[in-house]
């Protein structure tokens, strides 16, 4: 066990290698400068061409990547090429703020998700599970920006009982974190409801009612185990997800978070802060994934890691 | 990897569209009076600044909602008056003393000036920031507005990295900025420039301390460190959130009337409509898509008030391609499209732009040209007689634009215009705006036909006509004319005011014969202010509104 996870975390940093020469060479293959965004307000030749020459990004593009990955390896992400401020503390200072609507709405998600999976599936065509499966189609089908703009319209202008938007207070968290949940809540529904089915279907939970358990303890240590198989590995992927930020979210409420960010400086090719929220995702979505991994083995005997 | 995919779509969009409505600052109203009360002595004022800011560094800011701050926490040598916009004294005691031949002028500054954090201000703070402008090492991008002094150019295009210390302490000590002694500062200038007043009430020229940027190095416009001598303080920044600002109790005209402004950072148009209506924002700007909800609704209606421009934007055509290389296409393409019905049915807030290339409210529009009148009549006529008449290369040509829905609109308008009026059907070409940007830069790959704006950085016709179409600035049109060149630099000479204008005019009429360019509209605004906000002087080239009155504005109790 202990071997398979050093292993796995050695094959972390190939990984994200790969994943940084292919961010590197698409970023630069995009037309544009970072330096002269706004066409209605041109930058004389020279000073375009001063500031890629300070920043080195007129040299070629393989001795930009070199020089940039010696940094990276002295863990300096570099500055931003438009903000005053580096990569790091960008990161540090707004990914915190992503990471914590992330995991309130993964948590809401998951209290809400698991039991009305788990009801719907045991009581069928009831009208709990009918109600479910609407719930899991809405926070499917209707964009979170479009659920956002009418909850602040309902909630905040209408109604008044929360702040508009910004951030700070728990009052100010709760609309975000309710609508970020609301998509990841409709997919947990559905996954959890559909592998709960399957599992009451199983051979073994035939066998176990022909013992005569009771009831609750099939539920509980026969179908409800196995059910879990399935919901335990969309987690992952889900918490790398809703950490990584939300940038319609952050956009709409004035969240300080780092996925306003992460779009904002593809689109105006800082290419510093590009390649560190990239790699940040990265090695959030690889650890989610390792994570899932282990707990896998802990869950299911069948897919014991070691071997 | 969908549904990131489709997020950065609509970011995208989203983005653009909410940089339009921060485009279009200023307006001219008379100074606005709250209803009834007294200011409120502990009056705090929240308003919307949109984005978080990329820079605060007077010597490197460029963009609208960067400047709104420098100005609230600096002030230059001299200021605007609002309502001639020409150059008055601000930390100048007194207007300058300008040589003969226009090429020295010296400023004496105000007795007694001090910094926000009381320590004294002397004509050594401007030298240091007007220098740290022209040094290449601060990277600034504005900086080019100041190579009309004498060695800042040379100094400012040298490689820091390159050059020995030896060597670029020379190119400092080359350009010709100078503080004679604790109050006085000379300029060199490397050639008569009139209009050098108003130069100096840029960012570009504020005053820096220099225990801040000693302290502060790299990251001296936190609170701690940027510290300025203009009419507010900046007093926390809580990044991508909000900016706070403290009225500065020493500045020089007296207390200002706010106690404090609270500026936060709402990058959604439609959020802030909706947190003005809850009275969290005190003073928004309207964009077009909320006109109908203000119009209807008759306290909004009553909040409303007009706020003119300081953006002229233009139709491009390359003139150094077939058929624009034929002045006769280039006159029959821009008077074939109605610019009134532009402004009413698409455009919605905004000016026509019947009167050349300088906005109303800027010296030097000139209401009377009429060279790009629309006349579809004399357009097909001018059509016909052109090299080009009936040839394949009038169809189907490529109308490029920076891709995002509202540019979307007024192509289309302008595509349906040009096919009613002239029978030639253009096809539009949007595409990414970061791309379009390095297209329209160089004249290699200027696109056939394309769509730009120009705002005005100091109100001078100078920053018009000499920075956008002499030959030797920006221009990237292919158009040059020598006689066009000739007017623009001898009106930049020019120490007689009336002359310079008359000789600018002159300029401007041959730009708009000549049609390198058609002009599309002026833009304007609309700005809801709350009943209980007053003192607001508004001109059209206002980064925040009130930008040269910002201590007149207060509020009374919040009703």
């Amino acid at each position: 066990m202990l071997t398979y996870v050093v292993r796995r975390v050695l094959l972390l940093f190939p990984t994200l290698f790969v994943v940084a020469v292919i961010v590197f060479a698409l970023a630069h293959a995009a037309p544009g400068s970072p330096f002269d965004p706004n066409p209605d307000r041109p930058l004389p030749p020279q000073t375009v061409e001063r500031l890629n020459r300070y920043y080195g990004v007129d040299r070629p593009l393989y001795e930009q990547f070199a020089m940039y990955m010696g940094n990276l390896v002295r863990l300096d992400l570099g500055r931003s090429l438009v903000q005053d401020r580096t990569v790091a503390q960008i990161i540090g200072q707004q990914f915190p703020v992503s990471a914590q609507l992330g995991l309130q709405a993964l948590f809401l998600a998951l209290a809400i998700a698991l039991p009305l999976g788990v009801i719907s599936a045991l009581r069928q065509n009831s009208a709990i599970d009918h109600g479910g499966i609407l719930l899991a189609t809405l926070g499917t089908t209707v964009p979170s920006f479009v659920v956002a703009i009418f909850a602040i319209y309902l909630f905040g202008l209408n109604l008044g009982l929360v702040p508009l938007v910004g951030w700070g207070t728990p009052k100010h968290m709760i609309l975000p974190t309710a609508i970020l949940a609301l998509g990841a809540t409709a997919f947990l529904t559905r996954i959890t409801r559909a592998s709960m089915l399957e599992a009451i279907r199983q051979d073994y939970v035939r066998t176990a009612r022909s013992k005569g358990l009771s009831e609750q303890t099939i539920v509980v240590w026969h179908v409800l185990r196995n059910a879990m198989i399935p919901v335990a590995t969309i987690i992952g992927p889900a918490t790398a997800a809703l950490v990584t930020g939300s940038f319609i979210i952050e956009w709409f409420f004035a969240i300080p978070g780092i996925g306003r960010e992460f779009v904002l400086s593809i689109n105006r090719r800082d290419y510093p802060l590009i390649m560190g929220v990239y790699l940040l995702y990265a090695l959030i979505i690889a650890v989610a994934n390792l994570v899932v991994d282990i707990v896998y083995g802990l869950i299911d005997p069948r897919i014991r890691v070691s071997k | 990897m969908l549904t990131r995919a489709l997020a950065l779509l609509v970011a995208i969009a989203l983005v653009t569209a909410a940089c339009d409505t921060q485009t279009g600052p200023g307006p001219v109203a008379p100074t606005a009076a709250a209803e009834g009360g007294q200011p409120d002595p502990n009056g705090e004022l929240i308003t919307n600044m949109g984005s978080e800011p990329d820079t605060i560094d007077p010597h490197r800011a460029s963009f609208v909602g960067e400047i709104a701050v420098i100005m609230s926490v600096f002030e230059g040598l001299m200021t605007l008056d609002p309502k001639t916009l020409k150059a008055v004294p601000a930390a100048a005691a007194k207007d300058p003393v300008v040589s003969a031949d226009s090429k020295t002028w010296t400023f004496t500054l105000r007795d007694g000036l001090k910094f926000s954090d009381g320590t004294p201000l002397t004509a050594r703070d401007f030298e240091r920031g007007f220098l740290r402008t022209c040094d290449p090492a601060t990277l600034g991008d504005y900086s080019f507005v100041l190579y009309i002094i004498e060695g800042c150019e040379d100094w400012n295009l040298m490689d820091p990295r390159k050059a020995t210390a030896a060597e670029l302490a020379a190119a400092r000590g080359r350009t010709g900025v100078k503080a004679l002694d604790e109050k006085t500062i000379e300029f060199k200038l490397r050639e008569p420039a009139a209009y050098f007043g108003s130069i100096a009430y840029m960012w570009v020229g504020m005053p820096v301390k220099a225990e801040s940027l000693e302290k502060g190095g790299e990251q001296w416009t936190e609170p701690a460190t940027y510290i300025g001598n203009g009419p507010f303080k900046l007093v926390e920044w809580r990044h991508n959130q909000e900016m706070v600002f403290e009225r500065n109790e020493l500045y020089w005209r007296g207390v200002p009337k706010l106690k404090r402004w609270t500026r936060v950072m709402y990058n959604e148009g439609a959020v802030a409509f909706a947190a003005y209506r809850a009275n969290d924002l005190d003073v928004i700007g309207v964009a077009a898509e909320d006109l109908r909800v203000v119009e209807s609704d008759p306290e909004l209606k009553a909040q409303a008030s007009d706020v003119s421009g300081s953006c002229t934007f233009y139709v491009g055509f390359n003139a150094s391609k077939p058929p624009f290389d034929d002045v006769k296409v280039r006159q029959a393409f821009a008077r074939s499209f109605d610019r009134v019905s532009y402004v009413n049915d698409v455009q919605k807030l905004g000016t026509p732009a019947n009167g050349g290339f300088i906005p109303p409210g800027i010296p030097g529009h000139d209401p009377n040209d009429e060279e790009q009148k629309f006349d579809p009549a004399a357009a097909k006529g001018l059509l016909a007689a052109s090299t080009y008449a009936g040839q394949q290369v009038l169809q189907n040509m490529r109308f490029t634009y920076s891709s995002n829905a509202r540019t979307k609109t007024r192509v289309e308008f302008l595509q349906q215009q040009w096919k009613t009026n002239l029978g030639i059907e253009v096809v539009p070409d949007p595409i990414d705006s970061t791309a379009y940007a390095q297209l329209v830069k160089s004249p290699e790959t200027l696109p056939l036909m394309f769509i730009l704006g120009w705002c005005a950085d100091y109100p001078h016709p100078q920053n018009w006509l000499t920075t956008v179409f002499h030959s030797g600035s920006l221009s990237r049109t292919g158009w040059t004319n020598p006689e066009f060149d000739q007017l623009t630099r001898q009106a930049d000479q020019d120490p007689d005011e009336a002359k310079a204008l008359e000789t600018y005019q002159k300029a401007s009429r041959i730009l708009s014969r000549e049609a390198p360019v058609a002009w599309l509209y002026y833009d304007a605004g609309k700005r809801l202010t709350k009943p209980w906000v007053g003192g607001i002087t508004t001109t059209p080239i206002d980064a925040t509104f009130g930008q040269f009155r910002l201590w007149e504005i207060y509020v009374t109790k919040k009703g």
